[in-house]
């Protein structure tokens, strides 16, 4: 019987504030929380470490629904009121019939909040973000925080090739768009940084396209070092996505990435990055609805 | 079957009647015997206007197939009226949106790779990049803003090319892009007989050395009206220069319709007539009356400019230009016209808060007379609806504002020339080079939203015909002061302004209420 059935009343109540007080007691004790901890015990750590966790339950309902709240109530209102981000070439990012990964130039931590707003809704729903594993999730507070406003997963800078591979493959293959900056880090300056070369092994393993991206002006609105974001105008520009040629090794795609990057930098609109009109015309032709009989 | 318009004469069971009052509305009781001329109940709109475009691009009026025309390598430019029409602005989408998509297809499919469009207008002001994006769409507006989607500027020496001159010595100028296309495409949206045809790309598209051949008083006081072609000057000089530009370059004409359903359901009393208000009508009225007796008049702006218009298309038609605009007049006529049996001592008419060339500001003194003296005493075939020498009683707060950053020139208008003489000719002789070259009204005309420096005059002799025929102008509820230096009457209410417009034509005059918006033509006999 629990305290709360209403059965025991409040003897029930104290029954049962004891039962735990008596468990806690216990194990206190047992663990030497407030007495040295036994020599004979082996280090503590490095025995069994947990599994790093790739922060599922933030993909998962309700916590979908939680975060289309939160970005519609407060992260793209706040992102339009500071930035008023201009965005060129959303028609790309309109109707994406398989996932591909977003590469875009990483100046400021709004930059990932001005790409989910330059996103559709629906891109947007389907979209995760790499972020650094050992600066977002060394606490864990704040990754997971951050994950329920963003749907950031922890991406190993340090762990080689396979480590970065791993989870960020897994998503692909489930259907999730990755936003990826492959400079890796922030860049101190605003300038484009050279890009490192996972963005091309991620497309070449997993067969996805990649869709530039340029972010002018996010390093004025917070750059590196800077606590509170400050308004400022943005552009954002989405170049048409990009895949391997057949004989191109993921290096050289890398290289190609980073140029369309900083093509996309340029004025006037680059045709062969952004495409010509008619292709872009054709992209986001609306979706025709089909009923069944 | 809509009902046509009516005149309806005023007894003792008659309801008061509506008044527009600028950002506010009144009710009026006219007197016995008096006449109030409603518009025609809004035309059924075309059920699939998609499926009509298409129709009329692939058979056009005295013209090939759009299709037919189109080429890969060619130079493709569609040019679309701006935001002064329609009025209050359509409900998304936007007629010339869904023309222009049609179009941009049949581009695609076709290869075309050498595509512009430019808002055409003329020396209106710039419009906001939100102001382009509701009338071209989302799709349009991302595939091409801002460097193939892109305003007119009458004043770039660079982008406006002289064409010639026409036989009566006009000159015309056309923007380079034009006049360097293998074909110019038209999107236009006619709302009122003014609207279209050869006026479209000799204004839209020209600089002030071009526009200047017919927006001047001598050609305007010539004009009777300007809202019916055939009797209007202006509309003979646009299209001796229209013409001049079809020898010119390659030009394929699509116009289009729309009824006169200008108001949306929450103020959908201002459709009805008077006998037809509902209990919802009335307590919608009561509610928008209390808020306009009551709210500050940038709140009030700020919800009648919100308001769009649920316009819907009836008819569009493509083609040779002089064929099509036949075609769109008779669709005008057909919404628009009203017989109304012999002229008036009294006319009297509520001048909105909209007009077109205040669009998203508030309407200045000058652009009160131009509405209400320009535009809306010049609804009329034959002969207007006041007698020559008549009184013109129009009911607006005619406040003295201007939006500083659209009508920069109009303040100076006001003050300076207004305050030394009101002649049409005299003002054109004395001011209109200084406006129309003033470095900094170009310079807002170009980079800014401000209409052109010599806009407020076009905008003051747009109602000179009416001034000249009226005996005696009379507004009611203006601030008295504004109303004197625009040369006027002031009145308190309307009964007031009845006694006296006695002393102007006499002892028990006859009075006409033209109850508009929404617009009609009133066809004397």
């Amino acid at each position: 019987m629990t305290w709360y059935s209403g059965e025991g009343g409040l003897s029930g109540l104290v029954r049962t504030v004891g039962r735990i007080t008596n468990d806690v007691t216990r194990v206190r004790r047992a663990w030497h929380w407030d007495t040295p901890r036994p020599h004979t015990w082996p280090e503590q750590g490095a025995v069994v470490p947990a599994p790093a966790s790739d922060l599922g339950w933030a993909r998962q309902e309700p916590v979908r629904s939680i975060r289309y709240l939160i970005q519609r109530g407060l992260l793209l209102p706040f992102t339009e009121a500071m930035a008023h981000p201009r965005v060129e070439g959303r028609e790309w990012v309109r109707e994406l019939e398989r996932p591909v990964i977003f590469a875009a130039n990483h100046s400021s931590h709004a930059d990932t909040s001005l790409i989910l707003h330059a996103l559709t809704d629906r891109a947007r729903d389907r979209t995760v973000v790499a972020a650094a594993a050992d600066y977002w999730f060394k606490r864990p507070l704040l990754g997971n925080i951050v994950s329920l406003f963003l749907n950031t997963f922890p991406f190993s800078r340090t762990g080689g090739a396979q480590a970065q591979l791993h989870s960020s493959s897994q998503l692909l293959k489930s259907g999730w768009n990755l936003v990826l900056f492959p400079e890796g880090s922030r860049s101190p300056d605003g300038r484009i940084h050279e890009f490192k070369p996972g963005v091309g092994h991620l497309a070449r393993e997993t067969g996805t396209p990649v869709v530039p991206m340029h972010i002018r002006g996010g390093y004025q609105i917070m750059p590196k070092g800077q606590k509170l974001p400050l308004p400022g105008p943005v552009r954002v520009r989405i170049g048409k996505p990009m895949s391997l040629e057949p004989k191109e090794g993921s290096r050289e795609f890398t290289v190609r990435v980073e140029k369309a990057v900083r093509a996309l930098a340029k004025e006037p609109r680059q045709p062969e990055i952004q495409g010509s009109w008619i292709e872009r015309w054709n992209a986001s032709k609306p979706r025709v609805l089909r009923y069944e009989d | 079957m809509p009902r046509p318009g009516a005149v309806i004469e005023v007894d003792r069971n008659t309801p008061p009647v509506l008044f527009h009052f600028g950002e506010g509305v009144r009710l009026e009781k006219l007197p016995l015997g008096a006449r109030i001329v409603y518009p025609p109940d809004p035309l059924e709109p075309i059920a699939h206007p998609e499926r009509a475009i298409k129709r009329a691009l692939a058979k056009p009026l005295e013209d090939d197939p759009l299709k037919s025309l189109l080429r890969r390598g060619m130079k493709l430019t569609i040019a679309f009226d701006d935001l002064s029409l329609p009025l209050p602005p359509m409900a998304a989408p936007d007629v010339r949106q869904l023309v222009m998509e049609e179009v941009i297809d049949m581009a695609a499919e076709a290869g075309v790779e050498d595509i512009h469009l430019i808002a055409a207008l003329g020396l209106h002001r710039r419009m906001t990049e939100d102001e382009i994006r509701h009338i071209v769409g989302e799709r349009i507006f991302s595939t091409f803003w801002p460097d193939r989607l892109y305003q007119h500027d009458g004043e770039d020496p660079e982008l406006n090319v002289y064409v010639g001159k026409t036989a009566e010595g006009e000159e015309v100028t056309l923007h380079r892009r034009a006049a360097e296309s293998d074909l110019v495409v038209y999107v236009n949206l006619t709302l009122v007989p003014m609207d279209g045809g050869h006026k479209s790309m000799s204004t839209g598209l020209a600089s002030y050395r071009g526009i200047r051949a017919h927006h001047n008083a001598k050609t305007l006081l010539a004009s009777r009206s300007y809202m019916n072609p055939p009797d209007s000057a202006l509309h003979h000089s646009c299209i001796r220069q229209g013409q001049l530009i079809e020898d010119t370059v390659r030009v394929f004409h699509i116009e289009t319709t729309v009824n006169n359903h200008a108001f949306p359901a929450i103020a959908n009393f201002m459709q009805k007539r008077e006998t037809d208000w509902s209990a919802r009508d009335q307590a919608m009225f009561l509610a928008m009356k209390q808020m306009t007796d009551l709210a500050p008049p940038a709140f009030k702006r700020s919800v009648f400019h919100a308001m769009r218009a649920p316009y819907g298309m009836t008819s569009v038609q493509a083609g040779q230009v002089d064929a099509v605009h036949d075609k769109t007049m008779e669709a005008v006529r057909n919404q628009l016209s009203v017989r109304v049996e012999g002229q008036t001592d009294i006319v009297t008419m509520g001048v909105p808060y909209l007009g077109p060339y205040n669009v998203n500001s508030p309407m200045n003194p000058i652009l009160v007379i131009c509405m209400g003296v320009g535009y809306m005493f010049n609804f009329y075939r034959n002969k207007p609806v006041l007698r020559k020498g008549g009184v013109l009683i129009l009911t607006h707060p005619c406040r003295c504002e201007f939006d500083a950053v659209q009508h920069p020139s109009y303040i100076d208008y006001y003050d300076e020339v207004l305050s030394d003489t009101r002649d049409p000719i005299e003002i054109e002789k004395k001011y209109e080079q200084r406006f129309a070259e003033d470095p900094w009204f170009r310079q807002l005309y170009r980079k800014s939203h401000a209409y052109h420096g010599i806009h407020p005059h076009y905008a003051w002799i747009w109602a000179a015909h009416g001034i000249d025929h009226a005996g005696d102008i009379i507004i009611v509820g203006g601030d008295r002061e504004v109303v004197h230096h625009l040369g006027f009457k002031a009145a308190t209410t309307l009964e007031d302004a009845f006694e006296m417009a006695e002393q102007t034509v006499g002892r028990y005059p006859s009075v006409t209420h033209m109850r508009m918006p929404p617009i009609m033509l009133a066809d004397v006999e």
